[in-house]
């Protein structure tokens, strides 16, 4: 009885992750086919789609335009979600609805009506889009994220540590460098490294923020989709689900840092 | 002073929170109710509410969208409630795996993702391009169709599902399980007693947090639906980047906004009879 339970459970999860994972092996193993069109019957290995990612010089530019929308976007999302979190662990106050509420709302609000309301408040004011429009929207989407894993490293840390730094002599500032920020790395991290992720694979914010001069990969894969698909965007996504696995194992086998708890 | 000092803490977030979506939320509202090139009225009215709630093809817009949210909804809870409990069962390293490749979709992005979907679903395609040539079935077309938006909606929620119900079975005392086996209660009475209720809450913001993915999905509907399959957030970019007509899509938008705020007050409502304080 309990034996057939556990073989029951080994089955259903082996099915639930390949409907989850599926999709993207498929991708995965896509790009390596040598036929020219795809979908298409395996043929042969090639790697000839990832060398030819070079030749299309708007993949290379908008990778760079969403690192550097990534990187500033998740460094305002962790700072303000660090010292939210401060805030609230520190604080010990009672559950508050509305702080809450307020805190999750970013991930409530379809990104479609965010970025549609950015993009109506810089027409009323009479401004043009760009980076800054874009790294605004992407921060504030990221707060819940931020906050949830920073919240996860102050449910673990203990104020004593940061009071023994302070009864000592050392001023807030110093007891938050030498102690609070040493002791909550890994959170920071792994916050840091999701919304970087998040803000990098972000496509519906970018599509109405962004203006010709920061164009982001995902604004570039979705125009290139709407002419066509070919094993070259295949290689593109492998890429990009590549890079989104190495970085979580990483982080986990090296660093000891999760992305999940 | 120390109360003070933390408080201020929160200002940073705050403040993103209201310049960048409270702010625009106000301007999209009141967006909505300005006239533009198809209907001429004096602002501020709310005839832009009325146009696309009473003709019919917006109004299946929104229907369709409450409809693909609530079926991604009601297939992603169980799927995602029986992967939580069958989880424990991996051990050591296997279980630190599996829960880490549950973020792998959210991380490579949905391009990616529904990339997989457009080269899986069509009817000459690996999954059922040899079944149809062998004449086992007529062609699905599933591919272009709203049952394409659901299965790939559901396989995006999945992972936030199950993370969400993983922690949430966590929570229950592993006590209350052997007091229920030490009173004779056997599999199904200790799960219908014990898990079930306790794990409510967390079903509920589970319930909360799919519902919004997907209504807020965009990538699904646009590419894997038919152009008839137009949903909320579909018509939302037509109207921005097709039409240009601001006050429209601005309408849109708050009319996705209230289903969304009717549909969460409704699942608190409807889960809050059960949940035992």
């Amino acid at each position: 009885m309990k034996g057939m339970r556990i073989t029951l459970s080994w089955i259903y999860l082996a099915l639930i992750y390949l409907f989850i994972l599926g999709p993207m092996f498929f991708v995965l193993a896509a790009s390596f086919n040598t036929e020219t069109s795809f979908p298409a019957a395996f043929e042969g290995v090639t790697l000839r789609w990832y060398a030819r990612i070079w030749d299309h010089k708007e993949f290379l530019s908008s990778a760079w335009t969403s690192t550097l929308v990534a990187l500033v976007s998740s460094a305002l999302a962790v700072l303000a979600a660090f010292l939210a979190a401060y805030a609230i662990s520190r604080g010990n106050k009672r559950e508050n609805a509305w702080l809450s509420a307020t805190l999750a709302a970013p991930l409530l609000v379809p990104q479609v009506v965010m970025s549609l309301g950015m993009l109506q408040l810089a027409s009323v004011a009479g401004m043009g889009t760009g980076f800054w429009w874009l790294v605004a929207v992407h921060a504030v989407h990221n707060i819940p994220f931020a906050l949830r894993l920073t919240m996860t490293g102050f449910a673990r840390f203990d104020f004593a540590l940061e009071d023994a730094a302070t009864s000592l002599g050392a001023g807030r500032l110093t007891a938050w460098r030498e102690v609070t920020i040493p002791v909550l790395q890994s959170s920071i991290v792994a916050g840091f490294t999701f919304c970087f992720i998040m803000s990098f694979v972000n496509l519906p914010v970018s599509l109405f923020l962004a203006d010709t001069a920061t164009t982001t990969l995902p604004v570039v894969m979705y125009s290139y989709i709407e002419s066509r698909i070919d094993p070259m965007l295949a290689a593109v996504s492998a890429i990009l689900f590549v890079l989104a696995c190495a970085i979580t194992l990483i982080l986990d086998k090296i660093f000891r840092i999760r992305l999940v708890d | 002073m120390k109360m003070g000092f933390t408080s201020v803490l929160l200002l940073p977030s705050l403040l993103m929170i209201f310049v960048f979506l409270g702010l625009p939320l106000v301007v999209i509202a009141m967006q909505s109710l300005q006239d533009n090139v198809l209907l001429q009225f004096t602002p501020p009215g709310i005839d832009n509410y009325k146009y696309l709630l009473t003709r019919p093809y917006y109004f299946d817009v929104v229907v369709r969208t409450l409809r693909l949210s609530l079926l991604t909804t009601i297939f992603a809870i169980p799927l995602g409630y029986l992967a939580a409990m069958a989880l424990p069962v991996l051990k050591g390293r296997l279980a630190n795996m599996a829960i880490m490749a549950l973020t792998f979709p959210i991380l490579a992005g949905p391009l990616v993702v529904i990339l997989g979907w457009m080269a899986l679903l069509p009817d000459s395609g690996p999954l059922f391009g040899p079944l149809v040539r062998a004449g086992l079935i007529s062609p699905p077309r599933i591919l272009g169709s709203e049952t394409a938006i659901v299965i790939s909606q559901v396989q995006f929620v999945l992972p936030f599902a199950i993370l969400t119900l993983y922690t949430a079975l966590r929570q229950i005392p592993h006590n209350l399980y052997e007091a229920a086996a030490s009173n004779g209660a056997g599999g199904l009475q200790s799960f219908l007693h014990v898990t079930l209720p306790l794990s409510l809450p967390g079903v509920l913001s589970t319930t909360i947090i799919v519902f919004s993915l997907a209504a807020s999905s965009f990538i699904a509907p646009h590419y894997l639906g038919g152009a008839a399959d137009l949903t909320l957030t579909t018509l939302i970019t037509n109207f921005v980047l097709g039409t240009f007509n601001s006050p429209l899509a601005a309408a849109s938008s708050i009319l996705l906004l209230a289903m969304m705020l009717i549909a969460m007050f409704i699942f608190v409502k409807l889960f809050g009879r059960f949940i035992r304080p």
